[in-house]
């Protein structure tokens, strides 16, 4: 954009101060997607370039054409890209992450599952997520399935399955004790009616909530319990395949299509793509969301 | 889908949009334009355009500033007309005019319709077929930009010379958070197809356009422009399922691969095989700002 003849509005060709970015990082970033599926927007290019400053720091890299050649030439590439990986998706997470996600479970998923099954004698709904960190995001899905418990989902019984490799993360997850900054995106709405108040201004989830949930340790990695998870109506698996190179990310998938239900849908966080890793899942468009699903038997399309 | 429209359907249509005195008056610019871009590039030059612009001031002024939204990549406003060609080429910049013409034939006003919610839908797609169009390499990539930016042209119409009948499909729409030409059709019995076509056809458009305005929600229906109005069928999709819609919420799941339209586009351009559609959409989202930005500099009218 134009600074000169526009009112100063934020511009995507400039960072979040007002330094033009450094072409590098836009290598650098389509570097990132085409090994990982995160695209960082123009916007949250400053956040990648302050990860690979972090780097560069650690390798006394000077310029960035130094850092871009650590990232891309044998020996280090791989470890490089790995350790800066980890620095851009620092165990990052919040209640209410995606709207948009929400909405479409609510507002499209569910109608679909619910009229799918409608047949079948147990009216049961399972979610898993898969990489739960400390337990955001399955409470944010278990009190927007309460919120469904009298319209869409009457009669139903709703299992959320909650999954993570590090255990003090579980742990915390039990808890359920949320401060400011984990609470920073839910509606007072939400906070009102499934916290209490607990000291030190946190709130806590409420027993109720709780109960929907299932939390255990669990590596994705692992196959043998992989294997045993079954019958999952939805998948949520956000902001974790990150870690993974290729290979393992493409079995973690793999293992995902067959804990799906026919039907079923599969949800990464909101900038990761599968990029090919995976051509049974179908892509799916909802409005601001992207899942994958997998075909129902009836379809045809395996 | 819809059901087809009944052909006195669409003759009655049309005999209200031709009775109507207060259509839309395009620049005179508009349609010269338009079939400038018909003819292969090389019959047209650039002194014919630059005269063209020339009897309308406003719209040339509008298409400096316009030339400098990051969306058309030019950093700093060209001081001519010929000096934007320059840059941009002469296709590019006719496309930049034609843009600013429709922006004057609908001006904002209080309509069922947010106009900046339809130009910011509208010129959504409009990038939107021509980032296709230049992904899949081949194909005319202005000529999918002015189909995209037409394609609902019927919308404007409706506002216009059905308001109250489109008010009551527009709220029927938004209460039932289902797509609006369902809706038309389900509370007025035709939908912005007819009416565009409509007016197309009293522009005297060309036929792809018109096939374009007419059936870009079912692109089997249309028989000579199918690669066209497939474009522009999923390109609308993409944009109304990437925070370019038409400002509600559709309840709606899309699957743009199994969509028919996608094996219509898939016979003309094999490489459509390789876009990457979540990437193309991260792209797309990034692009929602400079396309608010670039409607109102469109709807700002010729002075700054
Ligand atoms: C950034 S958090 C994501 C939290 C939440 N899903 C979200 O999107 O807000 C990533 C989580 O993935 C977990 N993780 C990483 N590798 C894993 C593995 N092999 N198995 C299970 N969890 C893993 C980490 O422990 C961390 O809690
Ligand atoms: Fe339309
Ligand atoms: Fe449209």
């Amino acid at each position: 954009m134009n600074a000169g003849a526009q009112p100063a509005k934020s511009s995507p060709a400039l960072s979040a101060g007002s330094e033009p970015v450094d072409p590098v990082y836009r290598q650098i970033r389509d570097l990132v997607y085409k090994v990982s599926g995160i695209y960082k927007t123009e916007e949250k290019l400053y956040l990648l370039a302050a990860g690979c400053g972090r780097r560069m720091k650690q390798l006394s890299a000077k310029t960035s054409r130094e850092y871009w050649d650590h990232l891309t030439a044998h020996p280090s590439r791989d470890g490089e890209m790995r350790q800066l990986l980890n620095e851009i998706t620092i165990g990052e997470t919040c209640l209410f992450r995606s709207q948009p996600q929400l909405d479409a479970l609510r507002k499209v998923i569910l109608p679909e599952i619910v009229a799918d099954k409608t047949k079948q004698v147990t009216r049961r709904l399972r979610i898993w997520s898969a990489g739960c960190s400390t337990g955001e995001e399955p409470y944010t899905l278990a009190m927007n399935m309460m919120e469904e418990s009298a319209g869409t989902l009457r009669n139903w019984t709703v299992e959320i399955l909650a999954t993570d490799l590090n255990d003090h993360s579980v742990e915390t997850a039990k808890a359920g004790i949320y401060g400011d900054y984990a609470l920073r995106s839910t509606p007072d709405y939400f906070k009102r009616k499934y916290f209490v108040p607990v000291e030190d201004k946190k709130l806590q989830v409420r027993p109720e909530v709780k109960k929907l949930i299932n939390f255990s340790r669990l590596n994705l990695q692992d196959d043998s319990r992989m294997l045993f998870m079954k019958g999952m109506d939805v998948i949520f698996c956000c902001n974790v395949l990150i870690y993974f190179d290729g290979s393992s990310k493409s079995k973690v998938i793999n293992h995902f299509y067959s804990n799906l239900n026919f039907s079923g849908y599969f949800f990464l966080g909101t900038s990761e793509s599968l990029l090919n890793l995976n051509d049974k899942f179908h892509l799916v468009h909802f409005p601001g969301a992207i899942a994958y699903w997998k075909p129902s038997l009836k379809s045809g399309k395996l | 889908m819809s059901t087809p429209v009944a052909a006195n359907v669409i003759t009655q249509v049309r005999e209200r949009v031709k009775a109507i005195e207060t259509m839309p008056s395009i620049p005179q610019v508009f349609l010269p334009l338009l079939d400038m871009l018909n003819l292969p590039p090389d019959l047209v030059s650039l002194n014919e355009v630059v005269k063209l612009v020339s009897y309308d001031n406003t719209i040339a002024a509008q298409c400096l500033r316009v030339a400098s939204s990051p969306l058309f990549g030019l950093a700093k406003s060209p001081d001519t007309i010929k000096a934007a060609v320059i840059s941009l080429g002469l296709r590019r910049v006719q496309t930049i005019l034609l843009t600013c013409c429709m922006g004057k034939a609908f001006p904002a006003k209080d309509w069922p319709l947010d106009p900046i919610v339809f130009w910011r839908h509208s010129l959504g797609c409009a990038m939107v077929c021509r980032q296709f169009s230049e992904k899949m390499g081949g194909g005319d990539r202005e000529k999918a930009y002015m189909a995209g930016l037409m394609h609902d042209i019927g919308f404007m119409v409706n506002c216009m010379v059905f308001p109250k009948e489109f008010g009551a499909a527009v709220k029927y729409a938004l209460e039932r958070q289902i797509p609006l030409d369902v809706a038309e059709l389900a509370t007025m019995g035709f939908t912005h197809c007819e009416s565009g076509r409509a007016l197309a056809e009293l522009w005297n458009l060309s036929d792809d356009m018109i096939h374009v305005i007419a059936h870009h929600h079912n692109p089997e229906r249309s028989g000579t422009a199918q690669p066209l109005v497939a474009l522009v069928h999923l390109s609308d999709l993409l944009c109304r399922m990437r925070a370019l819609g038409y400002g509600y919420y559709e309840r709606q799941k899309v699957d743009l691969v199994e969509d028919p339209a996608w094996a219509i586009l898939l016979r003309e351009h094999r490489k459509l095989d390789g876009v990457d559609l979540v990437r193309f959409s991260f792209e797309l989202d990034e692009a929602v700002e400079g396309i608010s930005h670039l409607v109102s500099t469109i709807m700002a009218g010729g002075n700054p």
